[in-house]
């Protein structure tokens, strides 16, 4: 059964997994960053493009099985912890930061969508 | 920060692990969607080893521990000289800076000449076909060599000479003003040295290191191929007139009466000469094939050990043999660090000779007595039938080894992620520390033959006697095959991916094997390597700590790991260490007190080199010759970078 969930914070997320991609893909290709042809940025790369994916769905599909809201949370707040660990060890303080993005869009929807369902039972409850 | 990291991967594991279970199938899911003075008062470098005493010292002292921080990039050129994709390029020159000049030889064995102030290319010089065939030792060089004559005849073209050798063992001269080849040297500029040297030759020898000088002699060393063959090439180290290019001299190290049992024992790594006395110090090879001895069990003083000689005749003046009958192929790989060495009130002239084994042994450089004391100790006997394990060894308690006698123990992670494999095999081969002989059950080789030391060596601050030398902490697994099996196995193969080297003509062929798991994680306990500094007056160690930081698929490991390193420190009175050679891509200042990373800076992939280091205009420069070596990373490069401080 669907309902209408949270889209706030989904276009932060979205946002944060471009910023993630596009510099992967210049720490790919560029000597002084000392990440060139890594694999390491091309899996975070990936985990951006799925972050990209999970954060679209999440905002332009408001109503969602409660099943598809769940997947999309847990889904997106282990790619953030993933990719920040990643991050990390990369040694990319700019991944890093799209991750910390990231997670305050993650909080934003989550927070949000628990707010509407308490405005919800409120209103049940009225 | 390390140990954050250390934690930080700790929790890693257990994220993917958690992420395995967990996430992996949301993915699923989801998916279905690297001496002579230049001008005025610039300090040059002009000898690999920064001069001939192979110190790789600058009196330098712009760039200090305060001021380090704010080193930038001053230039960058990439010489085109990369790997092509089908031969790997290995890069180790150090550029040389004379004639206000930069030199730098290539891995396709050109020479290229750059203004050492912005990179721009003055000339270049190719050997066309340096490289020789694929079967060779590789494109390998490690610079190139200056000679200037002490008498120059103005108007005169080659006053000035820059030498490179090939892989197919032409020694190429050329005049350092304008890289045109010098006519009087040799045959129109090349000197086939391939021709002096016919004997069991199997390959062209190769000149992947520069000669060393002393006055108008080049004393000339080549490398061969130790592990195909019982019999190689027999080690001979040249005299040749820097002018040119005559025979003056040769040494031989190998015995006449041993040359159709052996061979190599050859001088590949760089020589050092005193100035003062002529002495040139040669440090030699292990013997063909390397790692089975029973064909060769006559000894041979001269292989193995550093060997001083008069390097206007070639006669040996004292010898130290470092390992006995080596089966290890424990090469004495760097040249020996001159160094006057002040104690109970004496200055004693001496030379530090840094080996594979993490050993320090010092010489008084003119009698070859020790100057700190050397024992003969027991080591294991083979158990391969027709190998005779040498009895002793020579053995150097003070100054402190740079590793242990014992390989570390175990990684527990390793073997956790492995399910014991690392456990299990160590269990089966054979390990009783330094020395333990290649036996058929397979042997750990400790240290192995990364070293202890490479061919680097260390560096001396000759105004405190500090000396900085760094190391790896890598064992490895020698197997020896019986002839049979190996021919069952691989036929005619000289060499096989495995690891395996046919040491063809003896009993046994050879395999080599990394200390890896399953996932290619070493299966030994970190660090992996270490930088350590000596006070070489008392022989006592400052310090020692892990260098370089490992970088796997681009994540950096703790910087408690340390990382293998393959080239070698300069240092400068200002009391700087400079160093690449670390397995990520970073060239890094150390602060000479205290061993702490005072400046990194990434450069195009591993600087598998030793930098140089000279003044130019009154501005101090420190340049680096970043090529990468497949050992460390698949990342290789030809880029050619000097830092400074900003105007």
């Amino acid at each position: 059964m669907t309902q209408r969930h949270s889209t706030r914070g989904a276009w932060l997320i979205i946002l944060a997994s471009l910023i993630a991609m596009v510099i992967c893909v210049y720490d790919y290709y560029t000597p002084e960053t000392g990440l060139i042809g890594t694999g390491g940025v091309v899996l975070v790369a990936i985990a951006g493009l799925l972050m990209f994916l999970a954060s679209l769905a999440m905002a332009l599909v408001p109503n969602r099985s409660c099943l598809l809201q769940g997947f999309l949370v847990v889904s997106i707040i282990l790619d953030i912890i993933g990719s920040s660990v990643a991050g990390y060890f990369l040694e990319s303080p700019v991944i890093m930061a799209a991750e910390a993005l990231a997670l305050i869009g993650w909080l934003m929807n989550v927070i949000g969508d628990a707010a509407d369902r308490s405005v919800e039972i409120d209103d049940v409850e009225d | 920060m390390s140990k954050i990291k250390t934690y930080a991967l700790g929790a890693l594991g257990l994220a993917a692990a958690v992420a395995a279970v967990t996430f992996l199938p949301s993915i699923t899911a989801i998916a279905q969607n690297g001496g002579v003075v230049a001008s005025g008062d610039d300090q040059t470098w002009d000898a690999f080893g920064g001069n001939q005493q192979a110190q790789k010292y600058s009196t330098a002292t712009q760039i200090t521990p305060d001021n380090v921080k704010d080193l930038k990039r001053a230039w960058s050129v990439h010489t085109g000289d990369v790997s092509s994709g089908e031969r790997s390029t290995t890069w180790g020159a150090t550029p040389i800076f004379a004639n206000n000049t930069v030199y730098v030889g290539t891995p396709w064995y050109r020479i290229v000449a750059v203004e050492p102030d912005t990179g721009k290319t003055k000339w270049t010089y190719a050997t066309h076909g340096g490289e020789g065939p694929p079967e060779n030792q590789g494109l390998k060089n490690r610079g190139v060599a200056y000679w200037a004559a002490s008498a120059p005849q103005a108007g005169q073209p080659c006053q000035k000479m820059v030498y490179v050798g090939t892989m197919t063992g032409e020694l190429h001269g050329v005049d350092a003003d304008t890289g045109k080849p010098c006519a009087g040297f040799g045959k129109n500029g090349v000197v086939d040295v391939n021709a002096w040297a016919p004997k069991n030759s199997k390959w062209k020898i190769g000149l992947l290191q520069p000669p060393a000088v002393y006055k108008d002699t080049l004393i000339l060393g080549w490398a061969g191929n130790d592990w195909v063959y019982k019999t190689e090439n027999p080690g001979t180290v040249y005299g040749i007139d820097a002018r040119t290019g005559a025979m003056k001299w040769t040494f031989n190290i190998i015995p006449p009466d041993m040359e159709n049992q052996t061979g190599t024992a050859n001088v590949w790594a760089s020589i050092s000469v005193d100035p003062e006395t002529g002495l040139a110090f040669l440090p030699t090879s292990s013997p063909s094939p390397n790692y089975y001895g029973g064909d060769r069990l006559k000894e041979m003083p001269y292989a193995t050990a550093t060997v001083a000689v008069k390097a206007e005749t070639g006669e040996v003046v004292w010898s130290r043999q470092l390992t006995h009958h080596d089966i290890w192929d424990v090469d004495i790989n760097s040249a020996p660090t001159l160094v006057d060495i002040k104690k109970d009130g004496q200055t004693i002239p001496a030379l530090i000779q840094a080996t594979k084994q993490g050993f320090l042994f010092v010489f008084n450089r003119n009698t070859g007595e020790p100057v700190y004391p050397i024992e003969e100790r027991p080591y294991p006997a083979s158990d391969v039938p027709g190998e005779v394990a040498a009895k002793t060894q020579p053995y150097v308690p003070y100054p402190e080894p740079v590793i242990a006698d014992h390989m570390p123990p175990v990684s527990k992670f390793a073997d956790i992620v492995s399910f014991g494999e690392c456990s299990r095999w160590k269990a089966r081969i054979r390990d009783e520390g330094r020395y333990t002989p290649p036996s058929i059950r397979g042997s750990i080789s400790w240290p192995a033959t990364l070293g202890g030391v490479e061919w680097g060596g260390g560096a001396l601050d000759p105004t405190t006697n500090t000396y900085v030398v760094n190391s790896n902490v890598v064992p490895q697994i020698y197997t020896l095959v019986p002839r049979a099996d190996a021919d069952k196995k691989y036929g005619d193969k000289l060499r096989a991916p495995d690891g395996y080297a046919a040491q063809q003509g003896s009993a046994y062929g050879f395999k080599l094997e990394n200390f890896l798991n399953m996932w290619g994680m070493p299966c030994w306990a970190p660090p992996y390597g270490n930088l350590s500094s000596y006070d070489m007056n008392t022989g006592k160690l400052n310090w020692k700590k892990p260098f370089g930081v490992v970088q796997k698929w681009g994540f950096y490991m703790p910087d408690s790991w340390g990382s293998i390193t393959i080239g070698a420190p300069a240092i400068t009175k200002s009391g700087l260490i400079f160093i690449g050679a670390s397995m990520d891509s970073r060239v890094r200042a150390v602060d000479m007190k205290t061993g702490n990373v005072l400046w990194k800076h990434i450069v195009d992939s591993p600087a598998v080199s030793q930098p140089a280091i000279y003044t130019y205009k009154g501005k101090q420069y420190v340049v680096f010759a970043v090529g990468g070596n497949g050992i460390l990373t698949p990342r290789l490069s030809d880029q050619l970078v000097a830092f400074s401080l900003p105007n």
